[in-house]
């Protein structure tokens, strides 16, 4: 009996004695206290958590040497080694910040990203879709943003006074040949890809990253939505045509297949135009994407694979009125096939590997009459990419990436059997370096060089970005770079040998974001050298050189709100282009026609939960496009009223798997003028006759209607962004 | 007297033995989930949080302390104390432990249904932004995890949120939302609260179809 007695004492004694008691203080390296990290003794269950001062206490049976960890978000993990021999310990502990990418400072002079997670996105993918006015374009929600110009007769970006060929488009990180579609010229075009199938886009306005190349002005990057959530069927019923998406989804892999057509020919019919179509736009598309993922990001490794291809036909018949000739004016027959396929992967490796990469091709075939003249012009751009990064520290990661671009065009004047081609291979190298000096101070360098084999030539571009994030949450950026762009190919297919154009850019820019607020300032200088100028005979070139050079100056704003108004957001965008060029046919220095000075929007989007709906509006304004009138002396010395279009949309969800969306452009009615086409010869008073270059239409209204077959009632097509 | 110590030392002994087929994880995992359950306060949360870290350290191959660990994340995630950064920054370590969990233990229905939480907090923590683009994932989610297993209560209720806010907003009937969490209310009225327990199996949510079920009423 006394034996048992003696154990129980034994080990309650035991017990008491041998626990250690660890108690301190966790504080940053200033001295602040760090409450709720863990403390504990690795490889064992004791531990606790900092109280609000940062202090902790607890005890261990743990005796002789043990290693005490401690952990708190944002702060580097903290090893002490100490002694537990049933004396208390007492401890300060001092934590160093940690890199925490999800608050750090980013990059943003230039860049606008669309997407869900990130804090400097100005845009949702939604946006784009819901933007009324752009009519499901993504070009035109793009518009809407700071450093862009809207010019009516085209319908392409135009990025701080660069024409539309200064914007390269990429997606999933591959180009895009002939992004937009062909058309006859003063004839807006539209961005060949549907919005929906994007989840995510950067876009940027100068100073961007190595990585992107052969673009003088803007690179705007569209990343494709990953796994869609289920399998659901999307009808669109729409005032312009029609179309059919199958989405499919296992596990690990997703099949989404689609077919559309387009023909304007009713509603043209309908509503009176002022474009003399023969034949009113038609076309139809379809598209198969495929999706497959492998491993989980935890176990150290995954990827995805996607596959995309896309193909369509368009054709139209317009005649254009000829200053100065009472008649139809001359005929314009366009047929144009396109496809593009694009086969991209991402795969994270062990040991902070990142690989990605990929395989991408478009062709675009025109074929073109213009009254008996016909021509045929082909154009091929293939694109292979492969990327590796390596973060070799929270602090430091470096990006190395090889890329070979083949480019292939000719034009073939099919009754005279006259043929002018070019191929040229470039072979590109970039490397990019980011660096985090803390979560408040990030700087990127990378260099881009390329060769191509038909300019026979070689170029290096350096390219170099810093941020500071202020102690509120405003932050500033500066980027710098050069930026090197060969000639369109109209123009190197008249002259083969052309060099590149070059562009430098210098941004800096102020950017915060608060509470569903966000405001940005950007001011930039933009310095042109040796573009190419030429003789311009109705359309035939001759006389190159590329002693062209100019400048675009300026700032611009924007300003987003979701808080202010119940149930609204808006954005307000204003941006100031000085520029000046002497390129094309300019003979001198001047500010050149797409360049309007001032530049503003508003787009306000509001929830009406009583009604079901959103309703929609935007309002685009510039002061005016510049132009040339023979009748006077020099070029581009007149400027065309100001530009300004209301539009309004509404969308409403009668229930949640149907979606009646309606729109329409300019509801004021007001006839904007993009500028003025002259007579090649005066008339009998010396005068040259004067045409103005206008819409289309005066309005255009638009109704759709969306419906979606799935299992869960609940799906709609705006899902899947 | 020699006898009734006798007694009493083999009653000790029995019931030590008893604890002792518990393992230390077990037994630290029990006291941990009994805690959490309880827990309402940021700091409580933190305190679950970093315990879970710390089993989930020694238990490389465990599921559970993760889930925990990402459940005491996500509850912090959606303390209306927090601001919206910090809420993000709970949230994405809630969801980068869920995915651990997740390569542990695949088609796990419990996880995913967690995972469809984390998403529902990301969207309660900006609903105007994200409403529109997270919401069909979440219900997805839930979706999936009672694909899985059709009887997850937590699931259930969770999905008769969301159905509930789709039939406001639509202003159609609740009866699929009141079903769902009618159906939550009596499978969580039935479980063994003290022998899940003991098998690490989740048990929170209650409060959620209650609430639920109070609106149906």
């Amino acid at each position: 009996m006394k034996l048992y007695f003696t154990i129980l004492i034994f080990f309650t004694a035991f017990a008491a004695s041998a626990g250690t008691k660890i108690s301190g203080i966790v504080t940053d390296q200033k001295g602040e206290a760090v409450p709720g990290s863990n403390v504990y003794i690795k490889g064992s269950y004791d531990g606790t958590s900092s109280d609000v001062n940062g202090g902790f206490s607890f005890e261990t049976d743990l005796s002789g040497k043990q290693v005490l960890m401690v952990q708190a978000l944002g702060f580097k993990p903290q090893e002490t080694v100490i002694e537990c021999n049933g004396q208390t310990l007492e401890l300060k502990i001092k934590l160093s910040g940690s890199i925490n990418l999800l608050t750090a400072v980013t990059i943003t002079a230039g860049a606008m990203e669309a997407g869900d997670e990130k804090k400097s996105v100005v845009l949702k993918p939604l946006d784009i879709v819901t933007t009324s006015g752009a009519m499901g374009d993504i070009t035109g929600a793009l518009l809407t943003l700071p450093g862009t110009s809207t010019v009516g007769n085209d319908g392409r970006l135009f990025v701080r006074g660069g024409d539309a060929s200064e914007t390269s488009i990429f997606i999933d990180g591959l180009q895009v040949g002939n992004a937009y579609g062909s058309t006859a010229s003063n004839v807006p075009t539209r961005n060949r890809f549907s919005a929906n199938l994007f989840r995510g886009s950067f876009f940027s306005t100068g100073g961007y990253s190595a990585e992107y190349g052969q673009a003088l002005s803007s690179a705007l990057a569209l990343s494709t939505v990953n796994l869609p959530l289920r399998s659901q069927g999307d009808v669109s019923i729409m005032s312009v045509g029609g179309g059919y998406t199958q989405t499919l989804t296992g596990k690990q892999n997703a099949l989404t297949a689609s077919a559309n057509y387009y023909n304007l020919a009713p509603y043209q019919s309908l509503v009176k135009q002022d474009f003399d179509w023969e034949k009113s736009p038609e076309s139809w598309d379809s598209e198969i994407s495929l999706r497959h993922k492998w491993g989980n990001a935890a176990n150290g490794k995954a990827g995805f694979i996607k596959a995309y291809f896309h193909t369509e036909g368009n054709r139209m018949t317009i005649w254009q009125k000829i200053p100065g000739d009472n008649g139809r004016g001359d005929r314009i027959q366009l047929r144009n096939r396109y496809s593009y396929s694009n086969v991209s992967f991402r795969h994270s490796g062990k040991k902070d590997w990142f690989f990605y990469g990929g395989l991408a091709f478009s062709h675009n075939s025109d074929a073109l009459k213009r009254n008996a003249d016909p021509l045929r012009r082909t154009n091929q751009l293939a694109h292979a990419k492969i990327v590796a990064v390596k973060d070799f520290s929270p602090r430091f990661s470096l990006k190395n990436g090889l890329e070979w671009f083949v480019k292939a065009y000719s034009e073939t004047m099919t009754d005279v059997n006259r043929t002018r081609n070019y191929t040229d291979h470039q072979l590109n190298h970039f490397a990019e370096a980011t660096y985090y000096f803390s979560n408040r101070l990030i700087m990127v360098a990378g260099v881009r060089s390329g060769h191509s084999s038909l300019a026979e030539q070689v170029w290096m571009t350096p390219r170099f970005s810093v941020a500071w994030k202020l102690d509120h949450q405003g932050q500033f950026s500066f980027a710098a770079g050069k930026f090197k762009q060969l000639p369109e190919e109209k123009i190197r297919v008249a002259q083969n040998n052309l060099q590149n154009t070059a562009a430098t850019h210098y941004i800096l820019n102020y950017f915060i974001v608060n509470n569903n607020r966000t405001f940005r300032a950007e001011s930039f200088y933009k310095i042109y050298d040796h573009l190419v100028t030429y003789d311009d005979a109705a359309g035939n070139y001759s006389n190159f050189s590329q002693n062209g050079s100019g400048y675009a100056r300026g700032m611009d704003f924007f300003y987003r709100d979701r808080k202010s108004i119940k149930g609204t957001d808006f954005w307000i965008t204003y941006s100031f282009v000085d520029s000046k060029r002497k390129y094309a046919a300019y003979e001198t220095l001047v500010q050149p026609s797409f360049a309007p000075k001032h530049n503003g929007s508003i787009v306000v989007k509001h929830f009406a939960s009583a009604l079901k709906s959103q309703l929609g509006t935007s309002w685009s304004w510039n002061s005016g496009y510049p132009f040339s009138n023979p009748n006077r002396t020099g070029e581009m010395q007149q400027k065309t009223k100001m530009y300004s279009d209301l539009s309004i949309s509404w969308s409403y969800l009668p229930r949640p798997d149907i979606i009646l969306h309606v729109a329409c452009s300019n509801v004021l009615g007001r006839n904007n003028v993009f500028g003025y086409r002259y007579a090649l010869q005066p008339d009998e008073s010396g005068a040259y006759i004067g045409l103005p270059v206008g819409q289309g239409a005066k309005r255009f209204a638009f109704a759709a209607l969306f419906i979606t077959i799935s299992r869960d009632k609940n799906a709609n097509q705006l899902n899947n962004l | 007297m020699n006898k009734l110590t006798f007694i009493i030392a083999v009653l000790l002994l029995a019931v030590l033995s008893v604890k002792a087929q518990d393992s230390p994880f077990q037994k630290i995992m029990k006291k941990e989930i009994g805690k959490i359950n309880k827990a309402d306060s940021l700091s409580q949360f933190q305190q679950s949080a970093n315990a879970f870290s710390r089993i989930a350290e020694l238990n490389p191959t465990e599921w559970q302390p993760l889930y925990y660990q990402a459940l005491a994340c996500t509850f912090q995630g959606m303390n209306h104390k927090l601001t919206p950064d910090k809420k993000d920054e709970a949230l994405a370590k809630a969801e980068e432990l869920v995915k651990k969990a997740e390569a542990i233990s695949a088609d796990n229905s419990e996880i995913i249904a967690l995972k469809g939480f984390i998403t529902m907090a990301k969207v309660s923590a900006d609903p105007a932004g994200r409403g529109q683009s997270l919401s069909g994932q979440a219900l997805a989610e839930f979706g999936r995890s009672l694909a899985i297993d059709s009887k997850n209560p937590r699931a259930l209720a969770l999905m008769a949120q969301m159905e509930a806010g789709i039939a406001r907003f639509f202003g159609s009937g609740t009866e699929k939302a009141c079903s769902l969490a009618k159906q939550s209310m009596a499978i969580f009225a039935a479980q063994d609260e003290e022998a899940l327990t003991a098998a690490m199996k989740p048990t929170w949510g209650k409060r959620i179809a209650e609430s639920m079920s109070k609106s149906c009423e």
